[in-house]
């Protein structure tokens, strides 16, 4: 149905009209649920909801950009903490992600035994909901009670103070979110290297090309389309994971691994009892689009250059 | 090819070495797990779980963390897990049908305006989701829908509409036009076609779609926890949390493990059941680059 963009606009829309009709449910449910949100949380964040005189719940006012302006100018360096911290943490992720998907599905991929029961058990921790195994693993970095300063007792570790150094607490936060990921980053890169024609490293292995040289010239020119569109939608995905650093570390200690969301939600929601301060919390909403807005762009723009470049 | 005796001695090495990293990543995977299980089978105070419960002793495990799980929770655990259904599965059926239409409208037509309306959707759902609770706190509020059924189920119903109609157009553009124009000369409208059809040869990932619509609710945590202030809308995600700040007595790890088994259990069931289905749907686009 190509051929049809060469179309009139009059034809294309008496053929095509039956779209709209089933489009209209999902453009309803997205405008109402959405768009309509989201444009709410971009005038919030040019009030006083929350910040301003006593009582400014009820009754807040339009100030313009002054919750920007007073951030960018009396608070730059939780800004630049912030921006820091989620980078960190986004890339650090991807990067530990694709270094150990790539590693583990490498394994996989050649004839072993057992690869079905290997594949079948590192995959479980996916299976299980986040939210869930997240609440788990937090109780096991406790530092008192905790299992895994337990089990570095036993073989003759002192206890690391996971959560409550901000070192060791990324650490804590890396592991994690490795531990919830890993699997589905492993079986997609297994799926696309079982993809790759069989015949291939059979002639390169004949040319005398080793193990190594294989996997540069003939497993990543492979990999490279999927690699680029699985790690930016991991990064990006990461980049607003709320809930490992929500639910281990919320934040702390102090600012060390607070990034956009988790500043959100706990100024939105007084952390500590503190009282809400929507109009601050809806500008770092928006300033995280904002970041998320140029980033993908950046990406997407990026990408079609090196794919034009490179053929 | 010569063959050279150190040959085998690498391939043996490479094999081993193999082997060693499989089974260091299986540990990691299972680890957690595993203490999941063993201290949900255990009664000890929380000060008492330390290392030498990962190897119980048969005669100490006992089932009592599940009887009071079960049988001993207020709100009851029945109570919670209607109201995870009600939500997840009420997201479900509408995610079910979002994604169906829309993958079927951005896969099989040529409508103008296409390429605008993709890109509208893409930028909304960069909005962290997390963050639309708060808007929705108010939106919500001034309709009178708080603490409803209706104000959690209409905002659940678009959690995952824009990656599951994504998936679906993927999985609708890898099957021919052929079989929709054969229908269409058998005399079947675009409309009959796409119902009896298309919609058939997507059940997988239609599946899939109505999984993830699923899970989004089953496990929330931020917009309930907002939205319910009273005990009889509570949801499993709001009962667990609660156990495990200690909000029912003091923290109890066999509480809080056993509660994670059962309430996992049927995702995990699902997941194991489905999985060559689940993984074909997710890595469809990905694989496809």
């Amino acid at each position: 149905m190509a051929d049809l963009r060469d179309q009139t606009l009059a034809f294309r829309l008496r053929r095509e009209w039956p779209a709209y009709v089933y489009l209209l449910p999902v453009t309803i449910v997205l405008l109402f649920l959405n768009a309509y949100p989201i444009a709410y949380t971009i005038y919030i964040s040019m009030t006083d909801f929350g910040t301003g005189p006593k009582g400014s719940l009820l009754h807040y006012h339009y100030v313009g950009l002054a919750n920007y302006d007073y951030v960018i100018s009396h608070q730059s360096s939780t800004i630049l903490q912030l921006v820091g911290n989620s980078f960190f943490w986004a890339g650090g992720c991807i990067a530990l992600f694709l270094l150990v998907g790539l590693g583990l599905a490498c394994v996989l991929n050649q004839p072993l035994r057992g690869k079905t029961i290997y594949r079948t058990l590192i995959l479980l921790p996916w299976a299980f909901p986040a939210f869930i195994t997240l609440l788990v693993w937090a109780g096991m970095w406790d530092y008192e009670y905790g299992i895994i300063n337990g089990v570095l007792n036993a073989i003759g570790i002192h206890s690391v103070d996971w959560l409550l150094s901000p070192d060791n607490a990324w650490a804590a936060l890396f592991i994690t979110n490795v531990w919830l990921s890993f699997p589905f980053y492993t079986v997609v890169f297994l799926a696309t290297m079982q993809a790759i024609p069989k015949d291939l490293y059979e002639a390169a292995s004949i040319d005398g090309a080793g193990a190594l040289s294989q996997f540069r010239r003939i497993t990543l020119p492979y990999l490279r389309p999927t690699i680029v569109f699985v790690g930016l939608m991991g990064f990006l995905f990461t980049f607003n994971n709320f809930y490992p650093i929500y639910l281990l570390t919320n934040g702390g200690p102090g600012l060390s691994t607070q990034i956009f969301i988790t500043q959100s939600y706990s100024d939105a929601f007084g952390a500590h009892g503190a009282a809400p301060l929507y109009s601050t919390a809806a500008m770092y909403s928006v300033l995280d689009f904002l970041i998320i807005i140029v980033l993908t762009v950046v990406v997407i723009w990026g990408a079609d250059l090196t794919r034009n470049w490179l053929r | 090819m010569r063959v050279r005796p150190r040959r085998r001695w690498v391939r043996l090495a490479k094999r081993v070495a193999s082997h060693l990293v499989l089974i260091l990543a299986c540990a990691f995977a299972l680890f957690p797990i595993y203490f999941i299980v063993v201290t949900s089978l255990s009664t000890l105070p929380i000060a008492a779980i330390t290392a030498h419960v990962l190897v119980p002793n048969p005669h100490s495990l006992t089932a009592a963390s599940y009887n009071t799980i079960l049988y001993h929770l207020s709100p009851s655990f029945l109570a919670l897990m209607t109201n995870s259904l009600i939500f997840a599965g009420s997201a479900a059926a509408t995610g079910l049908a979002l994604a169906a239409f829309t993958g079927f409208a951005l896969s099989k037509f040529n409508f103008p305006g296409r390429r605008t309306f993709v890109y509208f959707i893409l930028l909304i759902s960069l909005f962290p989701g997390v963050l639309l609770v708060i808007p929705y706190y108010f939106m919500f509020n001034s309709l009178g829908l708080i603490d409803t059924y209706l104000g959690l189920i209409i905002p659940y119903s678009a959690g995952a509409v824009v990656f599951s109609g994504i998936l679906v157009k993927n999985y609708m553009d890898s099957i021919p036009d052929d079989i929709e124009e054969a229908a269409l000369v058998d005399g079947l409208s675009r409309t009959q076609a796409f119902f009896r059809v298309l919609i058939p040869l997507c059940y997988p990932v239609l599946g899939l779609a109505a999984f993830l619509a699923f899970l989004g609710p089953y496990t929330d945590f931020a917009l309930a926890h907002l939205f319910i202030t009273t005990t009889n809308l509570e949801t499993l995600a709001l009962g667990i949390y609660s156990i495990n700040s200690g909000d029912q007595g003091t923290q109890n790890y066999g509480l809080v493990t056993a509660f994670a088994v059962v309430m996992s259990l049927p995702i995990v069931a699902f997941y194991l059941a489905f999985q060559r289905y689940i993984i074909g749907g997710l890595t469809l686009g990905a694989v496809r680059g």
